[in-house]
């Protein structure tokens, strides 16, 4: 039996070569089909990027905020009440497991945002109840009530100003589900199946998916936007990337997810190849948890930025493909101060701050290296290594630890850690999404302040900026904030990389996100 | 014993395998020994201008870096040369501390027997019923990272060999006339185990000695490889082998390099462990 399925399969895969298809070789297993559950790029791309969408987008490529499913809105003078005019006539997915009898309207929109929102909602408890990302961005608090004025209208009002909500609502997480369907499972008490059989708006429609290895998706033929000229979209899952690289090479996929800095040179030579780059938005940093002694001395962090030879990890660590990073924001993000001036290397500098701090024998002290590749630090424990033998040079032995990558993070954020190195990649490309969730005192609670570093001047700062809408005031502050956090230091900054994307050369219309996810709707294959 | 020790010379030197074994273990052990002399670096030292260079001898080389240089640009021959100290030294560690526990074990539960025996030997398959590099990997896990705390695991997981050893070797020799002779002049339990029957059990004990070295010095490094053995800037082979992995495309020697010291000292290990056991049991040379 197992081996007429073996057979069945590969004969449907080779049927498939003749349709346009297009694989892509993605590096790990969706943690659900709904993207309002889940945070990791890894997830997102196989949620929100190719199933759903939001009643705002943003344009491909940017972080410009554009009509999506609401084709446009109004805000009123308090910036307050947002009201969404909807786009008519769009179509839910007709899959095996549910064929919709009406179009997309207003309730589908209260039934997603409340679904996070209301914890009385019928489907709040399903799979599990946590919006990490929702209750993340503080979008419960900010949103006061959602209300269907007609069929296709919505109006949102909101509890405070929040000059990013609209942004918010750009984010993978904000996606809109069918409220039929889930009416429709509720019937059927199946409600768990919205998250693992998805219906969505979006350019492609889910057909199956086996953990770890592979994600069908077919065209949508009732998509309501532009698209490119996909039939079958498949997500081959391969978690090493010089399995990748090879699989690339040999056309078995045509588009991977995060290349190997190391490959990227090779990659170039390939005729049969494409690597498009971009600056990313993103900021690799050491953070010094400002709790512990003897990083509570101010001495002793601006120090450690002196000590820091940041020039030799751009060549070493990302194989030239970064920039280093004086501010917590990288310069593609508007509002960056680009005045700050930073810590130069200089161990002399390092050795007198220290010696000042009354520790002109160094120290001994512990540093945490980043278990995983990601872009804005491909090797953490090859940085570590430099930073070590930087360090060393000014007296301050460095033992460097790890753990797995979901220990790693529990335990930052109970800021277990001396220091750490961590990194940020931007979900809406707004400043607040950087200089608030990382450094702002409410996030220390959170978890995503590793540092624990509160300063009321710099707090206020962004505050303040989070709860206006006028973008040269919030300029002006987010100017400031970054000025406070250079001289405060509570974080070395380290560098801003590079993305890269590789595919193979008959890929056209496929843009750069600078939020990083993969969008395949307007690809096509030549 | 002196006897024993030229006898056995004798019988090696007709092995030609065996000493090619020994020669490169002289060769080697001469290496770790006078590393600080030998390496043109220090291994740790970061030369942040030569990143990723190749051996002198291909093109784009550069002098002074023999071996070419590794992703941070630190010295691939200097890192080598460390790198064959920590592994001798392991495999000689791990031999030791198996070594001893093993033969102590293997004695008693052979000649009392019984329910020592049973006790012992129980352990013994517990351990050897689990795959080595995986109790191993458990073991590390619990202590923690670390060369020290790999080399204890690797010596827990070589102890059972060293106990089936002996312990079948042991209950032959107790039978044995000489055992009765010293039993008859009232000579201790502990004089006869130690003293006069365990000379008796050294050939077998010597082979699995060195075949021990080279399983000590392959599971260590594939632990350092795990990422659970020497900790950085250590340098050490189954580490560098395991951190040039992303670069075996672009720069190849990176992870050949480590890869063949690993090769050619564990064979040669294993040569000698051979050569050992065909010089100390006729036996078996005949079968071959």
């Amino acid at each position: 039996m197992k081996t007429i399925l073996i057979i069945l399969f590969i004969a449907q895969f080779q049927n498939q070569a003749f349709a346009k298809n297009f694989v892509y070789c993605s590096e790990g297993s969706p943690s659900s089909f709904n993207a309002q559950l889940v945070t990791d790029g890894t997830s997102v791309n196989a949620t929100a990027a190719t199933l759903y969408n939001n009643l705002v987008g943003f344009e491909e490529g940017t972080t410009k905020i554009i009509p999506s499913l609401a084709s446009s809105w109004e805000i009123s003078k308090d910036k307050l009440v947002y009201t969404f005019n909807l786009r008519k006539g769009v179509k839910f997915h007709t899959t095996k497991y549910f064929a919709p009898t009406r179009d997309f309207n207003a309730t589908d929109v209260v039934f997603s945002i409340d679904r996070m929102r209301v914890k009385t909602h019928p489907f709040h408890d399903v799979s599990g109840g946590k919006y990490e990302y929702f209750d993340g961005m503080e979008m419960g608090k900010t949103i006061k009530e959602v209300k269907i004025l007609d069929p296709y209208k919505v109006q949102i009002t909101l509890s405070n100003q929040d000059a990013t909500f609209l942004a918010n609502m750009a984010m993978s997480f904000m996606n809109i589900l069918s409220e039929e369907y889930g009416s429709k499972l509720a019937g059927a008490n199946k409600k768990s199946d919205i998250d693992n059989f998805p219906v969505g708006t979006g350019a492609f429609l889910f057909q199956s998916y086996a953990k770890d290895s592979v994600i069908k998706y077919s065209n949508n033929p009732q998509f309501w936007g532009k698209h490119g000229n996909i039939d079958k979209l498949i997500f081959a899952i391969t978690p090493d990337a010089n399995v990748r690289h090879q699989k690339l090479k040999t056309n078995e996929c045509q588009f991977v997810n995060e290349p190997s800095p190391s490959d990227i040179a090779e990659m170039k030579k390939n005729p049969a190849l494409k690597v498009m780059q971009d600056a990313g938005l993103n900021v690799g940093y050491l953070s010094m948890n400002v709790t512990k002694k003897p990083f509570d001395n101010l001495l002793v962090r601006q120090a450690i930025n002196h000590a820091l030879n940041k020039k030799s990890y751009i060549d070493a660590i990302y194989l030239g493909n970064a920039v280093v990073a004086k501010n917590p924001i990288p310069p593609t993000i508007w509002s960056y101060n680009d005045s700050v001036k930073d810590y130069e290397y200089s161990v002399e500098k390092a050795k007198a701050l220290l010696a000042k701090a009354g520790l002109a024998n160094g120290f001994e002290t512990e540093m945490w290296t980043l278990p995983v590749s990601r872009p804005y630090n491909p090797n953490g424990k090859k940085m570590g290594e430099l930073m070590q033998a930087d360090l060393a040079k000014v007296g301050i032995k460095v033992k460097l630890l790890s753990f797995d990558w979901p220990t790693y993070l529990k335990k930052a954020s109970q800021g277990e850690h001396q220091m750490l190195q961590m990194g940020w990649t931007g979900d809406n490309g707004d400043p607040d999404n950087f200089l608030n969730t990382l450094l702002g005192c409410g996030s220390i609670a959170s978890g995503s302040n590793y540092s624990k570093w509160c300063d009321q001047k710099f707090n206020k700062d962004v505050v303040d900026a989070k709860t206006t809408t006028d973008v040269k005031k919030r300029t002006a502050l987010y100017k400031d904030a970054q000025k406070i956090f250079k001289e405060q230091a509570p974080w070395a900054t380290i560098a801003h990389s590079t993305v890269f994307k590789a595919m193979a050369k008959n890929v056209k219309g496929y843009k750069i996100d600078p939020l990083g996810h993969d969008n395949f709707t307007n690809v096509s294959v030549e | 014993m002196k006897i024993f020790f030229s006898e056995l010379y004798f019988e090696l030197k007709k092995n030609r395998g065996a000493m090619i074994g020994v020669v490169v273990i002289i060769i080697s052990v001469f290496i770790a020994l006078f590393a600080p002399l030998i390496a043109p670096h220090n291994p740790t030292e970061i030369f942040a201008d030569a990143l990723r260079l190749p051996p002198v001898f291909v093109q784009g080389g550069r002098a002074g870096y023999f071996f070419g240089t590794d992703d941070i640009g630190r010295d691939l021959l200097s890192r080598l040369i460390y790198g064959s100290r920590i592994s001798l030294a392991v495999g000689f560690s791990v031999v030791i501390i198996a070594l001893i526990s093993g033969t102590f074990l293997g004695v008693i539960a052979g000649f009392y027997g019984g329910f020592t025996d049973r006790i012992i030997m129980r352990l013994t398959d517990l351990i050897m019923s689990l795959p080595s590099i995986l109790f191993a990997i458990v073991i590390v896990a619990v202590l923690g990272p670390g060369i020290t705390n790999a080399i204890i695991a690797v010596s827990v997981v070589a102890v059972p060999n060293f106990i089936r050893i002996i312990r079948a070797q042991v209950m032959v020799e107790k039978n044995r006339q000489y055992v009765f002779a010293a039993k008859l002049f009232g000579a201790s339990s502990f004089r006869i185990m130690f003293i006069e029957i365990l000379p008796n059990c050294m050939a077998p004990l010597i082979v699995q000695a060195s075949l021990g070295f080279s399983d000590g010095i392959l599971n260590v490094a594939a632990l350092g490889f795990l990422g659970l053995g020497a900790q950085a800037p250590m340098s050490e082979w189954g580490t560098m082998l395991s951190d040039a992995r992303s670069f075996i495309e672009s720069s190849p020697w990176m992870v050949t390099l480590p890869g063949i010291c690993i090769l050619v000292t564990v064979l040669s290990f294993n040569l000698l462990g051979d050569g050992l056991r065909d010089a100390l049991d006729p036996r078996l040379k005949k079968q071959n």
